[in-house]
């Protein structure tokens, strides 16, 4: 794996921008301490930042399909997930694991499939329908529960101490991963790629476009509900208020990983990366003593850190379209 | 062998809105012939590919392909129909491979690489005439190659039938040689092969048989032995128009005398092209030809101001201090009375959300600003209703957006538009493309009042035809540069023709497969 | 008496003739009855003087932050600094008042600040283009945060700024407020009067025209010699000092400076521009549409409130609603028809 992941980073461009800030934050990361690479500094890390890995994973199979699909609904769906698990299932006393991952993962997929039959039948843009998804599950999430609360399962419980670096949250994202594995390995990530780069010559080379795009759409509501059992037990209750802030961060993450907004380039590297830088800034930035005003020094840092990065990748892409 | 039919269109109709882009299509295809589509621009020829390979569906009339429905490109790709569209669709952010084998497989099949490397290796090599680098991303080629993998990526297929939309346009002599070499491979095999066309020298050579169209009717089918260009020619435009077109040629000859309104000097389409000068006198109409890429376009953007030429200079006569001012930007063009008009209206000539009114008046609101940018209207209600009597712009409400307009009446809008600044030289890229003839007509006879007025026309098209009886030069472009300029009874076909393909003054052009050196 | 005040209103900022274009406005329209009606019928006390002043009310704030986001959509860009510009200037404003300056001369500073904001967006985010969102987003970020950052140095302010207001501002934007003796804010005259010079502006400027030329086609608009650039960052530079007046207009409403007021702001204005009839991909629409679309989401939300639905139901009905307003007047074309 590693070394297809080495030859991707060597031939894809729009990697050599989130690759190398990883490596400057990593260093970055190492030279304030070595808080971050002991057994417990992985753990919790790991703990941390895989809702959001997951996340930005989520609307990465979305965003290649083109059509400038931002999945804007990816925040407030995790968060659903995260409600209804709470409320409806354990809230009724099922806690079987089986029947919770079927439910995160099924809600997931079932959520993204409506959405891709709007997209692709009413055809309206896929931002407008996704920022419709956006308001509507905001508001029912705060229906089903209107304040954070509830527990998770018990065998849940355990996956939130951060404690081991192997724990199950861990397994969660292998699992993503080895899903996106597959399915690299098939057509249908090669048919995604052409759909997204230009979709009226997949569509013309008898490319099924629109079952595509709805398998990204299921693919990545399959992804939401990982996330949203990986979310669920990093907090260990349900809280129906975070959807906004995960919708923004996995955006950013999927950009600050070099993916094209408007479809065509991206994939699940430069997604991953993206979001282990972001949460490498805040990592970092934390380690700094900034008193009272830390929590807006890490957004403007934030904010800039953004800002230049999308400022260089505009630059290394710009220079391979010149070559 | 070679007589089962394997296309059959039968009384086909399609309209898009208001437009009858076909109306009585009646079309049958055999195995083993090359067939070709003839028609003008407008006529339907696309329109009828496009049905043909299952993206449009027809709204009347019943198609056949091998004997079956074709509802979508996938069943085309089910039956073994493969059509090469008009647009060169080649994916940029990805690899050459991938570019030739999209949509070969469904959509989980796992991927096999293995032959399909050494085959698409093999394929292009012979097609481009040297080896290509399957893994390079397709953005970073040439357009001439991006046609390449178009056409290698229908031939990878094996088809049964082979459509091929306008596809040669972007290709010079030497690789229409070779498309034409590969074309007969594929005869031989016993598939059926549409082009579509209206270059008419080049089917004379290679079709079989050849169907007519005609604003949107089959006219008829020619057999090997009629293909001749004077019945094609006869077939495609209606009698009237050929008779008239002759006559205003004599008139017309003084015009290159006048003193000169426009020089270009050292100008060089590409770096490695051969410098050329170019003059326009003043009151005349010269045409510009070439094949696809030859420099021609980008001369004629160099001259609205839109791009920079590589070295030398443009200089248009000032109104008012009829001295030669030097044209750098889109700016000195607007100042110096120099309109430019597209033939690719839908990309770089209308604003489809808007009215006609707007998309007409926008190019005269700079000249009516009062203070702090706010437009003067009264004074473009006149101007507005003179450009549309003028052009016979046929317009219901000037407030209905400009996508009601037919293409022809919205690309009069666009001239109107040119026409409103009062210009001293109109410039027009190719903007008979896709136009009936009815308005070509009302151009051609615009343009001419317009340069007997004294106004100035620089005209570039890709159909040799409308050239004759209406330009008093003709400058063919090959190779980045000016290659020759005709005048007198050199604009007619046969010459244009020549100079397009880089050929001596007398040589004759014909599509002979031997000389596939 | 709502409906006439609505009426006038739309009338002088949309003109006639947007009226006969668009099928999104005439539909907004009945929209709009059809929700007045039903509040009429269900809601007791819904035609009433203060209910109507309350709507426009919020409806000024809304479509004050709406000027911005209409702009951008026009061209096809979104602004999300928009609510953290709002929320910086909410705080700003008091800090730099208790920091001893005049408040006119603080509210200017607030504006140019704001301005220069979203100026830097519009020049940075330029070749950005299907990426310049999330430009917007980390420019948002970076300027609330150092709004911030300035307010809680050497004070214990953080996200929340205590400062007196000054009388005169609490009177623009209270509910109670006064417009020369009349029983309404100035905040909504403010509003109708910055509609209606915009919807004139749009229409008989070559700024207006341009706007939506690029939006249009980008490259017929670069053929008529407009540039491109010069709209982009004039947009995001009215965007933001539209922000930024948002900003300390709800100061004036609410007594005290928080930075978390703008947060509603973020897909609210996206949804007014929306559901108005703008299309997000460009050309088509117009302020008047937005106006529209902001008073449809606020009598919808007065009228949810009034039938007694929270907050999250008011917010999941608006997001069912905008999928069918915009299949109504602005489905793509199938692909069939893109070959």
């Amino acid at each position: 794996m590693s070394a297809t992941a080495f030859r991707q980073v060597t031939q894809d461009r729009s990697l050599y921008v989130p690759a190398g800030l990883f490596l400057v934050l990593l260093c970055a990361v190492a030279f304030r301490g070595q808080g971050l690479f002991t057994n417990n500094g992985l753990a919790g890390a790991i703990l941390v930042a895989t809702p959001l890995i997951l996340t930005a994973l989520a609307i990465t199979p979305i965003v290649m399909a083109g059509r400038g699909a931002v999945d804007l609904s990816v925040g407030p769906l995790m968060g659903f997930v995260n409600v209804t698990l709470i409320t409806w299932l354990v809230g009724n006393g099922i806690t079987h694991p089986v029947a919770i991952i079927a439910w995160a993962v099924g809600l997931g997929a079932a959520f993204q499939l409506v959405q891709a039959l709007v997209i692709i039948y009413v055809r309206v843009a896929p931002i407008i329908v996704t920022l419709s998804g956006f308001l509507v599950l905001s508001g029912v999430n705060l229906m089903v529960m209107s304040r954070p609360g509830g527990v998770a399962p018990d065998w849940m419980l355990s996956w939130g101490a951060g404690t081991s670096v192997f724990s199950p949250v861990l397994l969660l994202l292998l699992g993503a991963f080895a899903i996106w594995g597959v399915l690299r390995g098939t057509m249908f990530y090669r048919n995604l790629r052409m759909t997204g780069a230009d979709e009226r010559m997949a569509y013309t080379s008898g490319v099924q476009v629109d079952v595509v795009r709805i398998i990204a759409h299921m693919v990545g509501g399959v992804f939401a509900g990982l996330a949203a059992l990986s979310y669920t037990a990093l907090i260990s209750s349900g809280d129906p208020t975070q959807g906004s802030t995960y919708t923004l961060q996995a955006v950013t993450a999927l950009v600050l990983g070099g993916a094209s907004l408007s479809g065509g380039r991206g994939g699940a590297l430069g997604s991953t990366l993206g979001a282990i830088n972001m949460f490498l800034i805040s990592y970092l930035l934390s380690t700094f003593n900034f008193g009272t005003v830390s929590g807006f020094v890490t957004q403007m840092a934030f904010g800039l850190i953004l800002v230049g990065s999308l400022l260089v990748n505009v630059f290394v892409i710009s220079r391979r379209t010149v070559a | 062998m070679g007589s089962e039919i394997t296309v059959r269109m039968i009384d086909v109709a399609k309209a898009f809105g208001e437009t009858r882009a076909l109306k009585k299509c009646d079309f049958e295809a055999r195995a083993g012939e090359v067939h070709a589509i003839v028609g003008e621009n407008g006529s339907g020829k696309s329109t009828m590919a496009k049905i043909m390979s299952g993206v449009l569906h027809p709204d009347a009339g019943k198609v056949t392909i091998l004997g079956e429905k074709v509802a979508s490109p996938v069943d085309a790709k089910r039956v073994g129909l493969t059509t090469i569209f008009q647009e060169v669709l080649v994916a940029d952010e990805a690899s050459v491979f991938e570019n030739l084998y999209v949509g070969r497989d469904g959509v989980f099949r796992s991927q096999s690489t293995g032959d399909r490397r050494t085959e698409a290796a093999e394929i292009l090599a012979r097609l481009v005439g040297k080896s290509v680098d399957l893994d390079q991303l397709a953005g970073s080629l040439p357009l001439s190659i991006k046609q390449w993998i178009v056409i290698a990526r229908a031939i990878l297929r094996k088809p049964q039938v082979l459509i091929l939309d306008e596809s040669s346009a972007a290709l010079d002599l030497d690789s229409t040689l070779r498309l034409h070499a590969e074309i007969d491979r594929l005869r031989a095999e016993g598939a059926t092969i549409l082009i579509v066309t209206h270059r008419i020298a080049e089917l004379v050579r290679i079709a079989d048989r050849a169907t007519i169209l005609r604003d949107g009717i089959t006219v008829g089918t020619l057999g090997k032995d009629e293909i001749t260009e004077e019945n094609l020619l006869s077939m495609m435009t209606p009698a009237d128009r050929r008779a008239s077109d002759a006559t205003e040629y004599a008139s017309r000859k003084k015009a290159l005398e006048a003193p000169l309104i426009l020089t270009a000097t050292g100008l060089a389409a590409h770096r490695s092209a051969r410098l050329f000068d170019f003059d326009l006198p003043k009151g005349s109409i010269v045409g510009v030809a070439g094949l696809d890429g030859q420099g021609q376009d980008a001369f004629i953007r160099a001259l609205a101001g839109i791009i920079q030429p590589f070295g030398g200079e443009v200089k248009v006569r000032s109104v008012d201090t009829d001295k030669m001012v030097p044209l750098r930007s889109l700016d000195d063009a607007a100042n110096l009375g120099v309109s430019y008009v597209s033939g690719d209206r839908k990309r770089e000539g209308i604003f489809p959300q808007q009215s006609i009114f707007e998309n007409l008046a926008i190019g005269v609101y700079r000249k009516k600003l009062g203070p702090l940018g706010v437009i003067r209207k009264p004074t473009l209600k006149p101007m507005f209703k003179r450009e549309v009597d003028r052009l016979r712009i046929k317009i219901g409400s000037p407030s209905n957006r400009i996508t009601s307009l037919s293409g022809g009446n919205q690309q009069k809008v666009l001239i109107g538009r040119a026409f409103a600044n009062d210009p001293q030289v109109i410039l027009l890229n190719d903007p008979a493309r896709g136009v009936d003839l009815g308005t070509k007509r009302d151009l051609y006879r615009e343009l001419r009042l317009f340069a007997e007025k004294g106004g100035s026309v620089i005209y570039l098209s890709s159909e040799i035809e409308e050239f004759i009886g209406f330009a008093d030069r003709v400058d063919v472009f090959f190779g980045g540069t000016l290659f020759r300029s005709l005048t007198g009874e050199e604009i007619a076909e046969a010459p244009i023709l020549a100079a397009m393909f880089g050929k001596a003054r007398d040589a004759s052009v014909d599509f002979d497969l031997e000389r596939t050196a | 008496m709502i409906s006439t005040v609505l009426n006038t209103e739309i009338g002088a900022a949309g003109g006639s003739s947007a009226l006969r274009k668009h099928k999104s406005i005439s539909i907004g329209f009945c929209l709009l009855a059809g929700l007045l009606i039903l509040g009429a019928l269900l809601v007791p006390g819904f035609v009433s003087p203060q209910n109507a002043r309350s709507i426009l009310l919020l409806a000024a704030f809304l479509g004050l932050a709406s000027v911005g986001q209409t702009l951008c959509a026009l061209v096809g860009a979104l602004d999300l600094s928009i609510p953290y510009i709002i929320g910086g200037a909410n705080i700003l404003l008091p800090s730099l008042m208790v920091a001893g300056l005049p408040a006119p001369v603080a509210m200017i500073v607030v504006l140019v600040l704001g301005t220069l904001v979203g100026a830097c967006n519009g020049a940075l985010s330029f070749r950005l283009q299907g990426q310049a969102l999330i430009m917007s987003l980390g420019l948002g970020f970076a300027a609330v945060g150092a709004v911030q950052i300035y307010t809680s140095l050497g004070s214990q302010f953080g996200g929340t700024v205590f400062a007196p207001v000054p009388g005169w501002l609490r009177n623009l934007s209270a509910f109670n407020g006064k417009f020369f003796g009349l029983p309404f804010p100035p905040v909504i005259v403010i509003w109708a009067v910055i509609a209606v010079a915009l919807g004139w502006i749009m229409h008989n400027t070559w700024f207006g025209r341009s706007l939506y030329a690029v939006g249009g086609s980008r490259t017929a608009a670069a053929r008529l010699g407009i540039s491109e650039f010069k709209v982009w960052t004039v947009i995001h530079s009215v965007s933001g000092a539209m922000s930024a007046l948002t900003g300390m207009l709800l100061l004036g409403f609410s007594g005290g400076g928080f930075v978390g007021v703008g947060d509603p702001y973020l897909f609210t204005t996206v949804a007014a521009v929306v559901i108005g009839g703008t299309s997000l991909l460009g050309g088509a629409g117009g302020y008047g549409a937005t106006v529209l679309g902001v008073l449809v989401l606020t009598v919808l939300t007065s009228l949810l409130v009034g039938l007694g639905l929270s907050f999250p139901a008011q917010q999941a009905v608006v997001g069912l609603l905008i999928v069918p307003m915009v299949a109504i007047y602005a489905r793509s074309p199938h692909i069939r028809n893109q070959i």
